[in-house]
Parts: C-alpha cells; structure tokens; sequence
C-alpha cells in the first residue's frame, strides 16, 4: 500500500491515480479480521455457517444469532462489521417485501442478488457515506432451484457453490474445494459446514466461538430458512471434532 | 370541502365504453382468447372492429372490459412493468406475474378506474394455458376458463354446462365460437365479429369470425 | 403552478346541478375524417367554429401539423386542440431531434393519448391522427378521455355520423389517391350539408409515402357568399332632421399663471 497517505484513500468516490478505491479496500479489511462465515450450495438446498467469536464471557450462549432471514426463503451470513450487516439485511427485507407486494410471489435470488448488489455499490459513490464493511453470503431456494451468491464492500457480487468470508476464509475455500457439491445432501452439508468452520477456528485460536448453522432445502426444510435443530447441530459439531482428531492422528 | 359533497363517482361524460362480450379458456395445448369488436359512446358505436385482445408479453395477452381509455392505459403499463421484468430478471414473466400487476394497478386506483380485464397466458415451463380474472374491484382469481362483460351474462348457464378440461383446439375455438355468438345475439352492447388469439407451444395465432360464420351453426 | 387547476371542480359541478350553468367554450361542432389509400392516407376537416348556436367563424383551419409528415384534425373544444397539438408537436420535433430520426406516427398517437388520458377528458380534444414514417402511412382516432382506435378510415365529431354513412357505403379496399380525396371531401360536405354544427368548406391533406405532405387549404368551397343582387346602402338624406339643438356641455376657461415671480426668489449665489 504504497499510495497510503498520499490524500487519494480519504474519501469515498476517489480513485487513485493507478485505478484504485482505498475506502473499499479499507472495507475488505475491516471483512477480512472478521469471523468466518460459509455458504455450501447442496443437491436441493443452500447451508450457512458462521464462527460467532465470543467477545465476553458474560454473553448468553445461543442467544445473539448471528446468521439472518431476508424472506422466508432466503438466508443471509456475513462477516465484519456487524451492525452494517444489519442494514444490509434491513434494505434486503424491503426489496423482497416490495418484490412480493408487485408481483405477489416470492423474490428469486438472483433479482434479490442484483438489487443488494446495486445497493451496496451506491455506498462506494458518494463521499457523504463509507462502504458496507460487511461481505454476505445470500442463499435460499427458489422456482429455479438453490442458489448461493456473495456480495463484497464493492458492489460486487458472484455466484457460487461454495462461499467463504472473514478471518478463516483461505482454510475454509480449500476445504470447500474437497467436496463434491454437485452431489452433496443439505444433511451431510451441515456437518461439513460445521468441519470446515472449526478447522477455519484454527487462524482464530486464542478467542473462544460459537458454531451457527442454518439451511434452506426442499426436503428438509420445506423450502424455508431456518437454523438447524439443536440435535442436528450437535452431531454436526460431533462429527466436526471428531474428524479434526482423527485428521491429528493421522498427522502424528 | 364547504360542506357540499357531491358525487363525482359516475360515469364520466362522454366516455368511451367496451359494452363488452370476452372471455378466456384454457385447453390441452394452451389458451384461447376471445372477444367481440363492439366500442360504444353512448348509443353510437364508436369502432365495430375493435380489437380487445392486447398482447402483454410474449405469450401473455389479455381481454380489455370496461373504460377503452382506463384499460388500454392499464394494458399499456403492465405492458412497460414485463418489458422491465424481462430485462431484470433474465427470464419471461409467468401469466401470474403480469395478473399482479394488472391486480396491484386496478386495485390501487379502483377508485378512478372502470376496467375489468382477463388476463391469459401459455406458459412455456409448464406447457400449459393459464387464465386469470381481475374484476371491477382488483382482486383476482384463478380459473379454468373466464367470462366477462356486459355480454357474459347471458351465457354463463351455457358456459358451466358445456365447458370440458382438455379439450382440443377445434373443440375450443367451437365452444368459444357459440359461446361468443349468443352473448352478441342478446347483448345489444357487443357485436361486430369475433376475435381470438390462439396461445400455444407454436406462438400466437389471430382468427376471425364474422357474423354470417358465428350466427349460424 | 402550471397547468390546470381543479379547485372549483365540486363547486363547480355543484352549482350546474342547481342552475348555474357554467361557461362553455368554443366548440369546433365540427366534421373530420380520414382513409387510407394505397401508399398513403388522407384527412379532411370542415372549416365551421361555432360558440352555442353562433358561427364564431367561417372559415377556420381544423387540419393541423405535428410533424412535416404527421397531421391531425381536431374536433371539440377548439382551444384545447391547438394547444395539445402545439404541445405534442413541439415534443415530437426534440423527440425526434434527440433521436437523429423522423418522428413515427405512433409516437405522435401514444403522446397524445398519454397526454390525454393524464387529463381524464377534461382537456377536450377529440382527435385523428395521420401520416406516414418509414414504416408506412397510418391512421389513428383519439378520444378526449385518451383512448385510440386503428382503422382504415375514422371520422370523429357531430358531423361523424353523416360522414361515415359515406365512409361505410363508398369506402374500399383498393382506394387511390384521389378517390381517397374525393371519399373523404364527400365524406365531410355530407357533414358540412346535414350536420348542424358543421359548415362552410372543405380543408384536406394528403400524405404520401415518401413524399411531403400537402396541405389543400380550402379545397372545396361549397358555400361561397353571393354578391348581393341590390344595394343596400342608404342614401344621404333618407332619415329626415326634424329638431336640431346643440348644448355646450364644457366651459373653458383661461388663466394665465406666471412662475416668473418665483423663479426670481431663488437665490443661486451665495
């Protein structure tokens, strides 16, 4: 970051001379010190996880959820800053809302993707405002089937079948990479979700988390986001620990 | 507003009307349109070969009923809301989307509006013919085949008597053909010819009846 | 605050209920028509504008121009169909000039019609639409309320239904130019002859494919003035003087004021 200090990072709307947008860059950074968020496009459905990292001993266990439903059949998890993903999940609600007031159905994802997406980079225009320091992983179910899509500070927003953001990201994309997404079933997801977010924990070690998961899947959730049931999450966890040990002994 | 309340919810002076026959059936390879070609102001006809099936979209068309000039300016933004939707969404409206927007439309100004509208549509994923009413008031229903109009009256014993799931295109366009005949024979505001839109897999095909073909049979 | 204003509209209304009529506008009672002709299409208009029964003038111009090859005859209220004419024709030429291309007769309709239909009928003007663009030659029929009709040939106005009984029983589909003209002139000299409000002459236009509109301005006159057979001035001297007598209503007086005196009283050196 040669170009710091030379005046061109100080306000939105500014590039600098070779092209570049430091406040949006400012903001990536702000994502990247924050937990680790997954997104997992299933056979029939979608699955987000987060590493909720925990700030204070005080704070009630499973209270303060963290991954968020836009419309009955979409789910969001971000990572950075967390009121900001708030917003973000307030402006999806009314995009969705209006959506269904015009056209009495429910938003496809891809037309909900591109209006955030619009939205977000409406934030990187104006030197009165500062960009979203937040990246969302959006997935949900709809007439086309599952879909899972990330939008970044900048406005940018692509489709995947495996998404990462926050802290763990590197960890989390190559463990996405090893599994067979065409084929996997929401169920074996969420435990892979779970896997692949405390081997993430591992670049976050020395601060304590809790894993949250949610789904979206036609046979198992009837098409609705919802977080998964308390029996689910613990095998899910179960399943995690016991494949990072046995991953240990076969390191040994 | 000075205490002097007075009704302006009449019929506007002078206004264009579609003392209307149409209707709307769904059969095996889609949806048929259909409608007379009578427009009224007062006791003089204004058109005798109107047409009051407007395409929407690709394959989405609908029957106009009502004020000429509210249901065409209706037509005419629903028209404009799925050229957006298109460009938007990468992928053609479903008959179900283009009825809400008639629905949200006619029901959000029912007050200024004098339109009652059919809206009908081949939907290419499915295969099938889609009808959907939005009466007077803007709500909206879902049916297997609608009539409509001042003209609709008269038939519509022989419409739920002889009306069959499935039927084929001739069958149709037969039933439709009688259907239409009658509503024209006793209703002095519709006449003229006979339109239809045929709606299918193969895209749109326009008829035309004229009196000496529907009066007979 | 531009535009119309509505604030006595109930009032209004009100007040005719109970008598008081409110004032009407000049009315063109008139007759318009046009028809298609292979390669391009003509429209006609009488040349009658009336205010109640009163011919408020003979020959007036109903035929007016949107665009070079767009041309509209008006019935209703007269001032309203200048206006929205000049309106949407003016629109049409930035329309057209923003775009690098001549104006279609469709857009002059939708203009109209949405410009209309914004007004709810309350600006009167009853229209018919006609030119030619590079998709062809095209007729319309506007109402005031904003809706359109498509048709071979229209006729709008008190005269219309003279004018389309002609229509009805001469028209055909392989019409040529000047049997265009002459179905419509007829067509309007049967307004002109059994329409009340409708008179005077014939004005026409006929637009060609390709080619420039033309304008025949008065192209009958049926109902030229005679020249009066007998005089009827009178002559000097026919009304008799019976009493003359003369009153001097103003007395003048003179009185002459001098400023001098004062003038002097000023002194200018100190």
């Amino acid at each position: 970051m040669t170009s710091i200090g030379t005046g061109y990072d100080l306000s939105n709307s500014v590039f600098s001379p070779d092209g570049r947008n430091f406040q949006v860059e400012y903001a990536m950074k702000a994502v990247e010190n924050g937990g680790t968020s997954i997104g997992i496009k299933c056979k029939d459905g979608v699955v987000l996880a987060v590493e909720k990292i925990i700030t204070s001993k005080l704070l009630a266990p499973g209270k303060n959820k963290r991954i968020q439903t836009i419309d009955r059949h979409v789910g969001v998890a971000y990572s950075g800053l967390l009121p900001d993903g708030r917003h973000f999940v307030n402006r999806g609600r009314d995009e969705a809302n209006s959506f269904k007031s015009l056209y009495k159905q429910q938003i496809p994802l891809p037309g909900l993707a591109d209006r955030l997406g619009t939205y977000v980079q409406n934030y990187t225009c104006y030197n009165s405002v500062r960009p979203f320091g937040v990246s969302a992983i959006i997935g949900g179910v709809d007439e086309d089937g599952p879909h899972l899509y990330m939008i970044e500070p900048s406005g940018t927003y692509w489709g995947y079948t495996g998404a990462a953001t926050g802290k763990g990201r590197q960890t989390a994309k190559s463990e996405l990479e090893k599994l067979d997404l065409q084929n996997i079933s929401a169920r074996d997801a969420v435990k892979e979700a779970a896997k692949i977010i405390y081997a993430a924990h591992e670049d976050n070690k020395d601060k304590d988390f809790e894993l949250e998961i949610s789904w979206v899947s036609v046979s198992e959730t009837a098409g609705k986001h919802q977080l998964v049931s308390d029996q689910l999450l613990q095998e899910a966890i179960q399943y995690a620990t016991e494949e990072a040990e046995s991953d240990e002994e076969m390191e040994d | 507003m000075n205490n002097i309340s007075v009704d302006i919810n009449h019929l506007k002076k002078g206004e264009v009307n579609l003392g209307t026959s149409i209707m709307a059936v769904t059969f095996k390879d889609g949806v048929i349109l259909g409608a007379d070609s009578r427009t009224t102001t007062g006791s003089y006809i204004a058109n005798r070969v109107t047409d009051k099936l407007t395409q929407i979209h690709d394959t989405i068309w609908c029957c106009r009923s009502g004020s000429a000039a509210d249901t065409q300016a209706v037509a005419d933004m629903v028209k404009h809301y799925l050229e957006l939707y298109e460009a938007q969404h990468q992928q053609p409206p479903s008959t179900h989307t283009a009825a809400s927007v008639f629905q949200e439309i006619c029901y959000t100004n029912k007050d200024n509006l004098t339109a009652g509208i059919i809206v009908a549509g081949y939907d290419k994923k499915t295969g099938k013919g889609e009808v959907i009413s939005v009466p007077l008031g803007g709500s909206m229903h879902k049916q297997e085949y609608a009539i409509a109009g001042s003209g609709s009256t008269f038939i519509y014993g022989y419409c739920d008597e002889n009306y069959k799931k499935d039927m084929t295109q001739e069958e149709t366009i037969q039933f439709m053909r009688y259907s239409l005949g009658q509503a024209i024979k006793w209703d002095g505001s519709s006449g003229g010819v006979i339109r239809m839109a045929v709606l299918t897999a193969r895209g749109v095909e326009r008829l035309i009846f004229y009196p000496e073909d529907y009066q007979k049979q | 605050m531009p535009g119309l204003a509505f604030d006595n509209y109930q009032r209004n209304n009100y007040l005719t209920t109970k008598g008081y009529g409110s004032p009407t506008a000049t009315s063109t009672g008139t007759t318009i028509v046009g028809c298609k002709f292979n390669g391009g299409v003509v429209i006609a208009a009488d040349t009658r504008a009336t205010s109640g029964d009163i011919v408020a003038d003979k020959n007036c111009e109903k035929l007016h121009r949107l665009a070079p090859q767009i041309w509209c005859a008006g019935a209703g209220t007269a001032a309203d169909t200048e206006m929205v004419t000049q309106l949407i024709g003016s629109n049409l030429e930035l329309h057209s000039l923003h775009l690098n291309r001549k104006p279609r007769v469709v857009t002059a309709m939708t203009m109209l019609k949405q410009h209309l239909y914004k007004y709810q009928g309350h600006i009167g003007a009853y229209l018919i639409v006609a030119g030619t663009d590079p998709t062809g030659a095209h007729l319309f029929s506007i109402h005031a309320h904003g809706s359109t009709d498509v048709g071979q040939y229209q006729s709008l106005g008190s005269g219309s239904l003279a004018a389309m009984a002609v229509l009805e029983s001469e028209w055909n589909e392989k019409l040529t130019k000047e049997e265009a003209m002459k179905l419509c002139s007829d067509a309007i000299e049967a307004g002109i002859w059994n329409d009340l409000g409708s008179g005077s002459n014939v004005d026409l236009c006929v637009m060609e494919v390709g080619q420039d509109a033309v304008l025949y301005r008065n192209y009958l006159t049926p109902n030229v003035r005679e020249a009066k057979t007998r005089s009827y001035k009178f002559g000097r001297g026919t009304t008799a003087v019976l009493r003359e007598s003369i009153y001097s209503l103003v007395e003048v007086q003179e009185e002459i004021v001098s400023f001098k005196s004062a003038a002097e009283a000023i002194e200018v050196d100190a």
